[in-house]
Formats: structure tokens, C-alpha cells, sequence
């Protein structure tokens, strides 16, 4: 036994086995989602970024979509996300278009800040979850619930650098609901949030605007509005600007407005008035 | 039992300074535009290791399936083993359904697959491209980790950034007042491939000496190849 | 990040049938901020003639006014106005002077030739380095994408108008694929007895 164990029989024996290892090898988590690859490293968790870089030394760019710009907050009428559509990596603007809001259910959005590979994978874990568990209980999640759910699943691997800032929202048994979940593992309750490298200027327009008792129309231009010069000055968020709008009865979209349409429609008000 | 433990401790003891590299930059660019009924997509067939030329005549695209190809282009090494795994996968497929995958599954089975690898990446820039179940051209461009976007057009690896602001401005008709995309045909297509490539290989010695264009529609998959500059 | 890249910007110049056309975007930034968008690149320095410094603006603004300091002894001395390329080996001893602590600016010079009214374009590296082609030249954080655009949309002998449409569009598409240069662009087309200043509105995201 000893000597089968350090000579490593076992461990050999059963990879030249069939079809069930090699799976595990080459896609494990096609068979358990919250599993992942990891690299053959003594300390995979301190090393996991280390070697990633060509034969000439330069980082290999595995980011995309880092800067951003997305917000959401909580009001009377429910709650408003809006978000910016760009991606980049480096400098270099990989799309315009990108869907920053994930529609996880029709009650429940899930934002996008950070690696866009993190963020749409590990949603849709979410929302696969989220599924089972209707299946299973005979009644939605909650929100409260949905965001552990995910906040758990990014904690088990802390430190191995995924990076999400992510906000999920939508409406359940307790009203309006809104999260706020990192891939350290926070997360926490709020009125209102706003993620990614646009967002100091999101949330400047965002609290000199808001009110609790903004009507609909009034919190989705706010929303609108607050995405929209954040794309103006900050230079990695930009593209079209996406506003949802959750009510009781589930999420709308309410509007994709591409930024320079924006600008020019601003730009002609200010001018006006 | 106290053996096991102590060989696994010096198994995992930290090593001398070693650099660990796992990953080269082969260069090649690939390009695709999709249409009504069909797709193009074409690559150079220029494998590069720095300054050095490893080949001039090895092409980048792929066939999964009669209605889907894959372009890959990045680290040579992972671009054969993520297509090794991804042709078997779909074999395993075809053989349990008596179907082959369709192009919009085979697009997430893609996404998954890359994100496996989350934490020890395949380098690799990748362009899905195919006819949709209605039968219309569609555009999967992937990240390394696997974040995938649905586009109609779009250009990857190594002259990407050349080459993608020309097909905004002649296939997206972007900056263009009052002006709308053009119709998309064979013909259009085929020349701004042309086009794009031979500008690319004027500038990025990691693009040049031909290009191989495959046209993908319900009839089936034709091949075309063009000559490009070789210095 | 490039100490180049840090506050963004991008210039190209064309040559064309009797004509020459230089081209700027508007963004100032610091890294992602943007600061203004009306901060201008391009700069006359005599009569048909133009050079843009896009790069670090700092010093994009020191080596404009030494130059223009050196350009003003060179006129009294010579009694003469300065020709495209008296300016370039000006510009080139300029930045060669500091060859070990240089100014972070790669310029772009375009301009006709008083004499001959030939079309002249350069583009030099930070450290001095002049390279005169005959069709167009590009800097700034956006050069790549802009090798791509100027490689497939410029033609050899194109008249003012059309060489306007292409240095536009070349630009424009090209700044839109990068998040550091942008904001609004400026284009001069310098023919023998006219200068024609465009501002062309563009994405400001």
C-alpha cells in the first residue's frame, strides 16, 4: 500500500482508464461547474498568474472587458440598473457592443464588471442554480439567496485571481433587492451601487440625483444619464448604454442608446436651454 | 503511509529558480464576415516564432463540422490541443445524438471549454463562424478565458487591431453619415478579406506570405487561396 | 503603461496630388480620465507648414515652443521662412540633444515646399529618427490601428477633397478601436494657395 502509494500505481492506473478521467482532465466542469482547471504549480494559489507571459516576457492579455461602468439603485418605483456596452484589453477597444447585464431570470439581473469571461461564466452557474432551486422548492429565490449563492461559489477560489465585481438585483418576496458581490468574496445589501473604473463618475451624477421618490421615467433617465458622462470621461467605458428597470412583476429593458446619439442629444439640450 | 506524506513533501517543495514559460506567440491573423446564407472566414499562413518564420504555408481554420469552422490563432501548442479536445467532444456528441452539434452549441461548448482552463489558460484567440440553425452566417469571437460575443464581422490575433477599424468602416459603416451597411455578398466579402490582408502584411511581420479563404454555405465549404508578400 | 500612452492622442499626415493633409483627435487625458476635449496636436509653424506632437504634453508643449523659439533665430538669421525639411533636421537636432533623457513626443511634420510646392510628409521617433515616405505617416497611441486604416484606404495623387475624405476616415475608424485617443478630430488640408481647417465630430465615449 505504502509502496503503491509512492510509486503513484493508482493514481496512473486509473487516468489510462476510460473516457470518466480524460473528461476530468480535459473538462471538468462539464460535470460539476464550480470546477476548475488547475495548473500543475506547487502553490497554485500564489503561482496562478505568474506564467502568464509569452517567450518575449509580455503579459499575456486575459482581461477583457476590465474597465466599465455599471450602476444600480433602489427607489420607490423598484430598481434601475444601467450599464456601458465596452470592452477592452489594454488599450485597445475589443467591442463596443458586450452585454453588461445578465438576465440570470425574468426576476433577477446580474451586472458585469471586471474579467467578462468571470462574470458570464459564473452567472450562468447562477442561473442554473437558481433553476434548481425553484425546481426543488416550488418558489423563487430570493435575492438575498442568489447572491450568496454566487458570492460562495467565487469565495472557494479567493486569491486565485478571478476578478468580478458584479450586482444582482431583482424583486422577491421582501420587494426590491439589491446585492453587491466581489470576487474576495464581499457582499452586501444596498440602495444604491455603482462598479467599475467609470464609476466615480457614475456616482457623482448618481447621488446629486437621487431621490427615494423619483418617478419611473425621472430614476431610468437618472440611470441613463449617470452612465452617460462617466462614459464621457472616463476612456475604457463607452459603446451604448443599456437601462433595466425591475418592477414587481420582473425586469424590462428600457432602453439601448448608443453614446454618440447620446452626446449629441445632451449636447443640443444644454445648448437650448 | 509516513512515506507517502514525506514524498509528497519533497515532490512539492519549492523549486530553485526556474522560470516556468508554458506559453509562445506564433502570430497569424484570421478574419471573418458572415452573410445572409453564408460565412467567409480566412487566415494567413504564416507560423512565426519571433523573427523567425516556422512555416509559410500552415493555414489557421479549422473544420468541426458541414456548417462550422474554427479559426485559431496564438500559441500553436494550445491551438492544436484545444482543437484535439474540441474534435472529440464532438464526436462523442455526433455519436450519442446521431446529429451533429449545431453552431450555436457548439459556440458555448467552446466558451466552456476555455474557461476550463480558467486558471492555466490555452492562449489562444479564436473565432467560431458557421451557419445558425436558420441557415444565416454567424460570428463567434472568443477571448483566452472564453468570454464570447455574436457578432456578424470581426478580425482576431495577431493584426487584429489593423485590420478591425477597416471592417467597422466598410462592413459596419461606421462614421458614416446616412450611410447603411452594405449588402453583404460573396464577392464584397471576398475582396475585403483580400483587402485587409494584404494591408496587414504590409505592416505586422507576424502576417503574410498567403491566405487561405473558406466559404462556408448549405451546399457545402469551398477553399480559396491567395499569395501574399513573403519578407 | 508607455509614459507615450499616458495622456493619449494620436496624429497622421497624407500626401496627395499637389496637396498635403495632417490630422489630429482632441483628447486630453491623464491615463483613463479625460481632462478636455479640445486640446489640439497639430501646429502651424510657418506658412504651409504644420507638425503635430502627439505624445507626452508636457513635453509636447516644451518642444513646440523651442522650436518655434529656434524657428523664429533661424528666420531673422536666414531672412527666410523654414521649408518642411529645414524643420525636420531642426526637430531632429532638437530631440537628438536629449538622445539620453528624451522628450516623450514622436512628431509628425507636413507641409508644401515653398519653392517647388512639392508635398512633404516625415514622421520622426522621439529620439530623432525621420522617416520620409511617399504615401502617409501615423503616431500616437492609435499608430497601429492606423497603419490599417491609411494601408487599405489611401490612394496614390488624390485631389484635396478626397484626400480630406480619407485622412477622416482613417482617423476616425482608427481612434474608435482605441480607448486613449478620440474625443472630436481636426483636419488640415494644405494646398499651394489655401489651408482648409475641418473639425469632424466623432464618438465622445
Amino acid at each position: 500500500m505504502a509502496l503503491q502509494a509512492l510509486h503513484g500505481v493508482d493514481y496512473h492506473c486509473k487516468k489510462a482508464n476510460g473516457l470518466e478521467d480524460d473528461e476530468n482532465v480535459y473538462l471538468g466542469n462539464m460535470s460539476n461547474q464550480c470546477q476548475l482547471y488547475m495548473p500543475p504549480l506547487s502553490k497554485a494559489e500564489s503561482q496562478v498568474g505568474e506564467f502568464l507571459v509569452d517567450e518575449c516576457g509580455r503579459k499575456i492579455k486575459l482581461n477583457f472587458a476590465h474597465g466599465t461602468t455599471t450602476l444600480g439603485f433602489k427607489f420607490n418605483g423598484g430598481v434601475v440598473m444601467a450599464v456601458d456596452s465596452r470592452a477592452t484589453s489594454g488599450q485597445y477597444i475589443g467591442s463596443n457592443n458586450v452585454k453588461k447585464v445578465i438576465e440570470i431570470n425574468p426576476y433577477l439581473l446580474g451586472t458585469m464588471a471586471g474579467g467578462a469571461a468571470d462574470c458570464t461564466y459564473w452567472e450562468r452557474v447562477l442561473a442554473k442554480q437558481c433553476r434548481l432551486y425553484e425546481l426543488r422548492n416550488r418558489e423563487r429565490i430570493s435575492v438575498a439567496a442568489a447572491s450568496k449563492l454566487l458570492a460562495n461559489m467565487v469565495y472557494q477560489y479567493k486569491g486565485y485571481g478571478l476578478s468580478m465585481g458584479v450586482m444582482i438585483a431583482g424583486w422577491d418576496k421582501k420587494g426590491p433587492g439589491l446585492y453587491y458581490v466581489d470576487n474576495d468574496g464581499n457582499r452586501m445589501p444596498g440602495n444604491s451601487f455603482s462598479v467599475g473604473s467609470g464609476s466615480i463618475y457614475a456616482y457623482g451624477v448618481l447621488d446629486s440625483g437621487y431621490r427615494w421618490d423619483l418617478s419611473d421615467t425621472e430614476a431610468q433617465e437618472l440611470g441613463r444619464r449617470a452612465i452617460y458622462h462617466a462614459t464621457f470621461r472616463d476612456a475604457y467605458s463607452g459603446g451604448v448604454v443599456r437601462v433595466y428597470h425591475i418592477k414587481k412583476d420582473g425586469w424590462v429593458k428600457i432602453s439601448e442608446q448608443d453614446c454618440k446619439a447620446l452626446h449629441y442629444k445632451y449636447a443640443e439640450e444644454t445648448k437650448t436651454a | 503511509m509516513c512515506s507517502e506524506v514525506q514524498s509528497a513533501q519533497d515532490y512539492m517543495r519549492d523549486p530553485r529558480k526556474h522560470y516556468f514559460s508554458p506559453y509562445m506567440d506564433n502570430g497569424g491573423t484570421t478574419v471573418a464576415i458572415a452573410g445572409e446564407d453564408f460565412v467567409m472566414v480566412a487566415s494567413d499562413t504564416r507560423l512565426s516564432r519571433g523573427f523567425n518564420i516556422l512555416s509559410r504555408e500552415q493555414g489557421k481554420v479549422f473544420n468541426l463540422t458541414p456548417k462550422t469552422m474554427l479559426a485559431s490563432t496564438g500559441c500553436w501548442a494550445d491551438v492544436l490541443t484545444l482543437n484535439k479536445v474540441l474534435q472529440a467532444r464532438l464526436m462523442m456528441y455526433s455519436h450519442e445524438h446521431h446529429d451533429t452539434m449545431s453552431t450555436t452549441a457548439v459556440a458555448q461548448l467552446l466558451s466552456t471549454m476555455l474557461y476550463w482552463r480558467r486558471f492555466f489558460p490555452y492562449y489562444v484567440s479564436n473565432m467560431l463562424v458557421g451557419l445558425d440553425e436558420s441557415g444565416k452566417g454567424v460570428v463567434y469571437h472568443y477571448d483566452p478565458v472564453g468570454h464570447m460575443e455574436k457578432l456578424t464581422f470581426s478580425a482576431a490575433g495577431a493584426s487584429v487591431s489593423l485590420i478591425q477599424p477597416f471592417l467597422d468602416n466598410q462592413v459596419g459603416a461606421f462614421n458614416m453619415e446616412g450611410v447603411d451597411p452594405p449588402k453583404m455578398t460573396k464577392e464584397l466579402a471576398r475582396q475585403l478579406i483580400h483587402d485587409s490582408f494584404v494591408s496587414a502584411a504590409e505592416r505586422d511581420i507576424n502576417t503574410g506570405d498567403g491566405i487561405i479563404i473558406y466559404t462556408i454555405t448549405k451546399d457545402g465549404t469551398a477553399e480559396e487561396k491567395i499569395k501574399l508578400r513573403m519578407d | 503603461m508607455s509614459i507615450l500612452a499616458y495622456n493619449g492622442g494620436s496624429v497622421v499626415a497624407m500626401k496627395g496630388k499637389n496637396c498635403v493633409a495632417i490630422a489630429t483627435d482632441l483628447r486630453f487625458g491623464v491615463q483613463a480620465q479625460t481632462i478636455t476635449t479640445d486640446f489640439e496636436r497639430v501646429f502651424e509653424v510657418g506658412p504651409h507648414l504644420y507638425i503635430g506632437l502627439p505624445g507626452l504634453v508636457t513635453d509636447t508643449q516644451t518642444v513646440l515652443q523651442r522650436l518655434k523659439f529656434r524657428i523664429k533665430m533661424y528666420e531673422m538669421r536666414e531672412g527666410r521662412k523654414v521649408k518642411p525639411r529645414t524643420l525636420m533636421a531642426m526637430v531632429q537636432n532638437l530631440l537628438y540633444e536629449r538622445r539620453f533623457g528624451p522628450y516623450f513626443v514622436e512628431p509628425v511634420i507636413a507641409g508644401l515646399d515653398p519653392v517647388t510646392k512639392d508635398p512633404y510628409i516625415c514622421a520622426l521617433d522621439l529620439i530623432g529618427c525621420p522617416c520620409e515616405p511617399a504615401d502617409f505617416v501615423v503616431s500616437g497611441t492609435s499608430s497601429e490601428s492606423l497603419y490599417g486604416m491609411c494601408e487599405t484606404t489611401w490612394r496614390e495623387d488624390l485631389e484635396p477633397d478626397d484626400l480630406f475624405e480619407c485622412i477622416g476616415q482613417s482617423l476616425i475608424n482608427a481612434f474608435d478601436r482605441d480607448a486613449l485617443s478620440g474625443w472630436g478630430a481636426v483636419v488640415h488640408v494644405i494646398e499651394e494657395d489655401k489651408v482648409t481647417t475641418r473639425h469632424i465630430k466623432s464618438r465622445m465615449d
